[in-house]
Formats: structure tokens, C-alpha cells, sequence
């Protein structure tokens, strides 16, 4: 067999604006699911039993549990009794839940990495509480969790893809229904794989910038 | 609605999702052993070519490696006949060999340079020393980033659905084609999930407490 990528390049406008589908859900839940986690750890860090079950439930049925089943049970388990999202909501409530419970646990670890005399020493300094917050257990918390919330950032964006299963049109759905057009099997998936590849690249490259530039001191 | 009639064609997949994830667990981590041996090793041409396979693979959906082994590597070779489980367990390795890859090499890199130098001293030939010195401390550093991925590897061979292969996820589709209640069934199907991984997950736990 031989590689002929003449046929498919007609088709790079359509895979690009596929990929931006991917990007703009992975953006949307990224950044939902990054305030609901937000909230699911200061639950977890609260002194409410209550709180704290729930939110330890929450987190560990989300993360022992494939994305995919997940989203069977918001597209077609809730369809079945009359809550029906389309495909685009489903897949976004989706990640945004699975994420949540991911960042939860990347906020604990973070802020629980910033050692408790910090705080004390901010506290010594005079700083009011919300400095102390912002400047002291904020700042560094960030630091902290930044290489790992990019890493799921990254891992959201590559589990965007499981969204072709229940029909949304983004890159891997574009390209299932590419190959059945064009029957260029190995070069669209080749392509499709680049395309993948090069924008979590380019994520990890974005964020090692940010650090750098953010939090220098 | 009578669920009992349903029950067993989806343990039936849950058996399956947990024969394929044990066969690609076992050979992710064999590929998983030389990469990261690689990427750790002395040597820039093998560092170069396990860095570009590890760097590659976890840049890319599971689903579009899926896909590509099912699809396109029948293509690539003709030969070989691709059953769907083939497939899955062939993709499913692929992928896990990078991630375990990663961590084998992270494991590798912990253990403190004086070992692997003692051992030098000690006239102790390269490989010597990994198998004696170095693999034994490095793999107690690995188990539990390594169990952590087993629950990662259980939830993505859901993808192996995709392809066909009747796994817990497929069995679950094809249930809720005959009891038409998606949501009952795909609640029994997390379930199980559950059952398979949170186990992992309290394996994880409690050797990272007999280590501490």
C-alpha cells in the first residue's frame, strides 16, 4: 500500500475547524469544572461531615468510573426520562462533572502542599486575612497545582474525543466520517493523530511559558 | 422491570473489560520496562527513540489509537488477521506502554545516584546493576503511580466498545437495546466499574501506607 496524502488535504479546513470543536468544549468544562472542583474540595476541607461524605462520594464514583459510561448515563439514561440534552450539552455537563472531581483533588493537594507556617508568618506580619490569602496561600497554592492542572488539561482535551460516541461533531468524529468518505484510512488517522498531538503539545508549551512569566519572585 | 435476565450478559462484559485490562496491563508493563529503561538509559539514541514513542502516545486519545489499530494497522499489515479483542488488547498495550513507560522511568530516576554508582565501583556491568541495584528499589517506587493507572487503564478500555468488542460498556449498549432503560442499566454498569476499580484504588492506598 502506499501513502497518498493528496486526497485528504482538501479536507484540512473541515479537520481544523473540527478540532476547534474539541478545544472549545475542552475550554468550556475545563474552566466549569474547574469552579464546581473548586467547591467540591473547600466541601471536602469543610467541617461538615455531611459535606465532607458527600463530596468524598462524589469524587471517588466520578474518578472510578469511565468518562464514557458517564456520558451514556447524561445522553441516554437522562433522555429516558424525559431530560434530554443534545449532543453538544451532554458531552459539556460531561466533562464538566468528570473534571470537577479530577480538580478537586489537584486543589487539596496543592493547597494542602503550602507549608501551614506560611500562613502563620503572614498572620505574624500583620496581613490582613485577605492578603495573607491572596499573596501567601493563593499564589504559591497555583504554583503548586499549575504542571498538574495542565496535565488534565491536556488529559480533558484527549477525552474530548470520547465525545464522537455520542455524535458530537468534533476532530475524531470528523475523521471516522472522513475515512468512510475518502477510504484513507491510515492518512487520516495519521493526521488526525498529528493534529491531536500538536495541540497538547502546544498546551504543555503554553503553560511552561505561563509559569515562567507568572511566577517568577 | 426484571433485571436479573439482564444481569448476566453484563458480567459477562465485566469479565471480558477485566481479561483484556489484565493482558494489556501485563504487556504495557513489559514495553512499559524497556522504554523507561531507555529514556533513563546512558544512551541518546535510545532515550531519542523511547521519548518520541512515550511523548507521541500521550498526546493522543486512547480512542484514536483505537481506531488506528482497528482501521488502519490491518491495512499496514495484511498478513495478520485482527480479531476485536486482538485489536483492543493491541491498542490498549500501546497506550499503556507509554504511561508505564513514564512511570518505570520516574521510578528509575528516584532511586539516589550513589546506588548506581556504588554498584559501578564495585565493577558491576551495566545491566548488572539494573537488574540487582536499580530495578528492585525502583519498582517499589513505581507500584503506586502504577496502580494508579491500572484504574486509568480500566476506564479507557471502555473505548474498546467503540471498536466492537462486546466489553461491560458494549454489553451495557446492547441491554439497553432490549430493556430499552438506558438508565437503570448504565447505572448498573458504573456500578461494576466501580466494583473492578475502587479495589484498585484501596490496593493503591494501602501499599503506599505498608511503604510510608
Amino acid at each position: 500500500m502506499t501513502l497518498y496524502f493528496g486526497d485528504i488535504l482538501p479536507y484540512l479546513p473541515v479537520m481544523l475547524k473540527a478540532l476547534w470543536v474539541s478545544i472549545y468544549v475542552t475550554l468550556i468544562s475545563f474552566a466549569a469544572g474547574g469552579v464546581l472542583g473548586i467547591f467540591i474540595y473547600l466541601a471536602k476541607a469543610s467541617r461538615f461531615k455531611a459535606l465532607q461524605l458527600f463530596s468524598n462520594g462524589y469524587i471517588e464514583v466520578i474518578r472510578n468510573t469511565p468518562l464514557l459510561v458517564q456520558l451514556y448515563l447524561i445522553y441516554f439514561g437522562l433522555g429516558s426520562i424525559g431530560i434530554n440534552f443534545n449532543p453538544l450539552w451532554s458531552v459539556l455537563i460531561g466533562m464538566t462533572l468528570n473534571n470537577s472531581a479530577y480538580t478537586a483533588e489537584i486543589f487539596r493537594a496543592g493547597i494542602s502542599a503550602v507549608p501551614k507556617g506560611l500562613r502563620e508568618a503572614g498572620t505574624a506580619l500583620g496581613m490582613p486575612f485577605h492578603q495573607t490569602f491572596r499573596y501567601v496561600i493563593l499564589k504559591p497554592g497555583i504554583r503548586n497545582v499549575l504542571p498538574a492542572l495542565t496535565n488534565q488539561f491536556i488529559v480533558l482535551f484527549l477525552f474530548s474525543s470520547i465525545g464522537s460516541v455520542i455524535a458530537l461533531d468534533e476532530l475524531t468524529s470528523t475523521l471516522q466520517n472522513l475515512n468512510s468518505q475518502t477510504l484513507r484510512t491510515l492518512e487520516i488517522f495519521s493526521v488526525g493523530a498529528l493534529l491531536y498531538f500538536l495541540t497538547s503539545a502546544a498546551i504543555a508549551f503554553g503553560s511552561r511559558i505561563t509559569e515562567r512569566l507568572a511566577f517568577r519572585w | 422491570m426484571d433485571f436479573v435476565q439482564y444481569l448476566p450478559p453484563l458480567l459477562r462484559g465485566a469479565g471480558l473489560t477485566l481479561v483484556i485490562c489484565v493482558a494489556a496491563g501485563v504487556l504495557g508493563s513489559l514495553i512499559g520496562v524497556v522504554l523507561g529503561t531507555a529514556k533513563a538509559s546512558p544512551s541518546w539514541i535510545a532515550r531519542a527513540i523511547s521519548s518520541l514513542y512515550v511523548n507521541f502516545i500521550r498526546g493522543v486519545p486512547i480512542l484514536i489509537i483505537l481506531l488506528f489499530t482497528y482501521f488502519a494497522l490491518p491495512l499496514m499489515l495484511p498478513a495478520l488477521t485482527f480479531s476485536r479483542g486482538f485489536t483492543a488488547v493491541v491498542g490498549l498495550s500501546i497506550y499503556s506502554g507509554a504511561y508505564m513507560a513514564e512511570i518505570i522511568r520516574g521510578g528509575i530516576q528516584a532511586v539516589p545516584k550513589g546506588q548506581s554508582e556504588a554498584a559501578e565501583a564495585l565493577g558491576m556491568h551495566y545491566f548488572v546493576r539494573l537488574r540487582y541495584v536499580i530495578f528492585p528499589q525502583a519498582m517499589k517506587i513505581a507500584v503506586p503511580p502504577g496502580i494508579g493507572f491500572l484504574i486509568a487503564l480500566v476506564k479507557a478500555s471502555s473505548l474498546v466498545s467503540v471498536i466492537g468488542f462486546v466489553d461491560l460498556t458494549r454489553a451495557g449498549r446492547i441491554v439497553t437495546t432490549l430493556n430499552q432503560e438506558p438508565l437503570t442499566t448504565f447505572l448498573i454498569v458504573g456500578a461494576l466499574y466501580f466494583v473492578i476499580s475502587y479495589p484498585i484504588s484501596l490496593l493503591g492506598t494501602w501499599y503506599e501506607r505498608k511503604l510510608a
